[in-house]
């Protein structure tokens, strides 16, 4: 058997190992693994979502351009959780370590273990791409405050009320 | 995982209590406590609003000092055990639905996966449940026989500054959106719960400012920006040069005219801030082509009241000032903007609080007759009801066209879906005045998720807070958007215009945000104008 064809063969079962692991990251585990409906558990379904479609390009040795669309919903989500950079990545390299172990536990792929250099080298690029993303993320967080303080909603303290505007003028003067 | 690396990765990033209540989930909740730093706590109210509030006729806000939610110290008053049990105690006595409340839960757990905080946060205390078990423990351990004889055996616990903390942290990640009451086999309110929870905390002077500052703004001048009426007036104004320049009929507003049939109010945000500004030209153009006799107000200027998320009496207070000025124009009724918690307030508590409004007539619509008897005792109509009569009588001439550059979808807001059954009238609107579609069943409606920044949330220091909160609303825009070309998020709730913009450049940032009624400002045809091509409709920009 080969390589390729091992990883396609052992899809789902790594997928799931690598989706439970990272919903372990929140404390509320078992209701997002349990509940299917994405609108109903948004985060278990842009989780569950994402590491599908980064494993299956991760096992076509994808550019790494194409990993943007998946690998930012997960940014996107974990950026503003409590998590701090590196836990929020972290779930990330998981999949190099469950792949392996998938594969050992089975005879016929165990030897192939030796080959997954560039599946691994793959994962360490979509990790440093994860890492631009949440970058973006937050620098993202603090653009919107920013705008938000500029669109107007400044005029709620006293300081830009125009009449107290012209009160501080007037000390001046003085 | 039977991987020893994989432990080792998963210790070497979680070893550490990390999430907002430094939760370990081998502990029992009771004894986790929580941790305050920056982004997940808003900034406590400034000494001055407190102290001008709790100088106020009718209001009581006491303790007023400078403190940090990130100090071990919160510098609360000596006797504060004392003024937070007999606060409880007064307020199971006046009113009967808390005491329900705390008595009938059987933690069946039908709210807990439902609440907007927890399927954003996964924190446990987020799950309706067990945000006013938090309440619930104390009462049960100082104001039932079990809890007083068995303690914690019985699910009580003994009020501390670590509870206090708790109550601090959790009811302001709660936005009293009623979710969570959707699914409860008893009807438990807990968003009463959470209200409940600020009420006491207020007593001993902890608040956050950008709940008390408006609260304060709309004492001194009547709207939370603290405009006054010259400064509300220019800005009505500038709309209107505005609907000039784009349609070329000049329309003229009036002010605090006494005699008017009808007095408008709607949040001041609608006539200051983006996206808000182009419903409010929505309003102008609308009342121009029916030609009714309203007027503006400049001293009841705002239709938001925050002191719904404060205490009993700020909110009775706010609302008061709407009707004093009803009364003083001498208007027959009011019609209500777009607003969210403003309907709150007046749909399930105005009544017991200021009403009934005997001195104003039951609403009834100038052009088309129909008498709104469901406003036969607040006196107060939607503007959304007002418009799908018009429609329904044929009386706007509408020409759907005008918005073909957008594909809408509908967010229920929380306060007009749950709290006043508003759910078809905008429907009908937008059938009539935009091509637009629903987002998934168990996200519209009764069901609908919060914009995750009501109830005094919309503030810039919790942004992330908000983002996590607002995610089960934005993943069902996505989908919509991905699945239909959805481009513009429309609501009916001022709070939502602002925050649910933030919440869509965050994580759908092609979708728009917009009031309907500015859809349905930008449909109409209004008499002799001389309007070009408007490629984005009221918000194109024209020199």
């Amino acid at each position: 058997m080969k390589l390729e064809e091992a990883l396609h063969n052992n899809r789902y079962k790594i997928v799931d190992r690598w989706v439970q692991y990272t919903l372990e990251t929140y404390k509320a585990s078992q209701f997002f693994t349990r509940e299917k409906d994405s609108f109903a558990n948004p985060i278990g379904g842009t989780v569950r979502d994402s590491l599908r479609k980064i494993f299956s390009l991760l096992i076509k040795n994808q550019e790494t351009a194409n990993y943007k669309e998946p690998l930012s919903r997960l940014m996107h989500l974990r950026s503003v959780q409590e998590f701090t950079p590196s836990q929020a990545v972290a779930p990330l390299n998981a999949v190099k370590h469950i792949t392996r172990d998938v594969l050992a536990a089975d005879k016929a792929t165990k030897l192939l273990i030796g080959e997954l250099y560039d599946f691994e080298f793959s994962v360490d690029l979509a990790v440093l791409a994860a890492f631009d993303l949440y970058v973006e993320c937050r620098e993202k967080i603090y653009k919107i405050r920013v705008e938000e303080i500029r669109s107007g909603k400044e005029l709620l303290t006293d300081g830009a009320c125009p009449s107290k505007a012209l009160k501080n003028i007037t000390d001046i003067k003085r | 995982m039977a991987v020893a690396k994989l432990e080792q990765l998963s210790q070497s990033v979680a070893q550490d209590p990390s999430m907002a209540t430094g939760a370990v989930p081998t502990n029992d909740w009771m004894d986790i406590p929580v941790v305050f730093k920056p982004g997940n706590y808003a900034y406590p109210a400034k000494k001055d609003k407190v102290e001008y509030l709790d100088s106020q006729k009718g209001l009581h806000f006491p303790n007023a000092r400078e403190w940090s939610p990130e100090d071990d110290d919160w510098k609360l008053p000596e006797n504060w055990k004392e003024i937070i049990i007999d606060g409880l105690g007064e307020r199971l006595e006046k009113f009967r639905s808390l005491k329900i409340f705390m008595d009938c839960c059987v933690r069946c757990g039908a709210c807990a996966d439902k609440c907007h905080f927890y399927l954003g946060t996964g924190d446990p205390k987020n799950m309706p449940v067990l945000r006013a078990e938090l309440l619930r423990s104390v009462y049960r351990n100082d104001f039932t026989l079990a809890g007083k004889i068995l303690g914690k055996m019985a699910g009580g616990r003994e009020m501390t500054v670590g509870v206090l903390k708790e109550w601090f942290m959790y009811s302001y990640q709660c936005t009293e959106c009623r979710r969570c009451s959707v699914f409860c086999p008893y009807g438990i309110d807990t968003a009463e719960v959470t209200i409940m929870l600020r009420e006491l905390l207020h007593l001993v002077g902890v608040g956050i400012n950008w709940i008390l500052e408006p609260v304060s703004n709309s004492n001194r001048t009547g709207n939370h920006m603290g405009l006054q009426p010259h400064t509300f007036k220019d800005n009505v104004d500038f709309l209107t040069e505005d609907i000039e320049n784009l349609t070329g009929i000049k329309i003229e507003p009036t002010f605090n005219r006494k005699g008017a049939e009808i007095l408008f109010i709607t949040p001041s945000a609608d006539v200051f801030a983006e996206p808000g500004l182009y419903t409010a030209m929505g309003y102008l153009i609308l009342f121009e082509h029916i030609g009714i006799d309203y007027t503006w107000s400049t001293y009841s200027s705002e239709g938001g009241n925050f002191g719904l998320f404060t205490n009993n009496e700020a909110m009775k207070k706010l609302n008061a000032k709407m009707y004093a000025e009803a009364e003083r124009l001498g208007v027959k009724f009011i019609l209500g903007g777009e607003c969210g918690h403003m309907w709150r307030v007046l749909h399930q508590y105005m009544d017991t609080m200021n009403g009934p409004a005997d001195f104003l007539e039951v609403p009834t619509s100038p052009i088309t007759g129909t008498v709104f008897d469901n406003a036969a005792s607040t006196k107060m109509i939607h503007v959304s009801e007002f418009t799908a009569d018009l429609i329904k009588h044929g009386k706007l001439n509408l020409d759907k066209s005008r918005n073909s550059h957008v594909k809408a979808t509908y967010h229920d807001s929380c306060n007009t879906a749950r709290a006043m059954g508003l759910m078809d009238e905008p429907r009908y609107i937008l059938d009539h005045v935009v091509d637009w579609v629903e987002m998934p069943e168990n996200t519209i409606r009764e069901k609908t998720f919060c914009c995750g920044s009501g109830t005094g949330l919309n503030t810039d220091e919790i942004m992330e807070l908000r983002m996590r909160s607002g995610l089960p609303r934005a993943n069902a825009v996505k989908y919509v958007e991905e699945k239909h070309g959805v481009n513009l998020l429309s609501c009916v709730c001022a709070i939502d215009r602002a925050t649910l913009t933030s919440l869509m450049d965050y994580w759908n940032p092609n979708v728009g945000v917009c009031g309907v009624t500015e859809l349905v400002g930008n449909a109409i045809v209004l008499e002799g104008e001389t309007r070009g091509e408007l490629d984005e409709g009221l918000r194109t920009m024209v020199f």
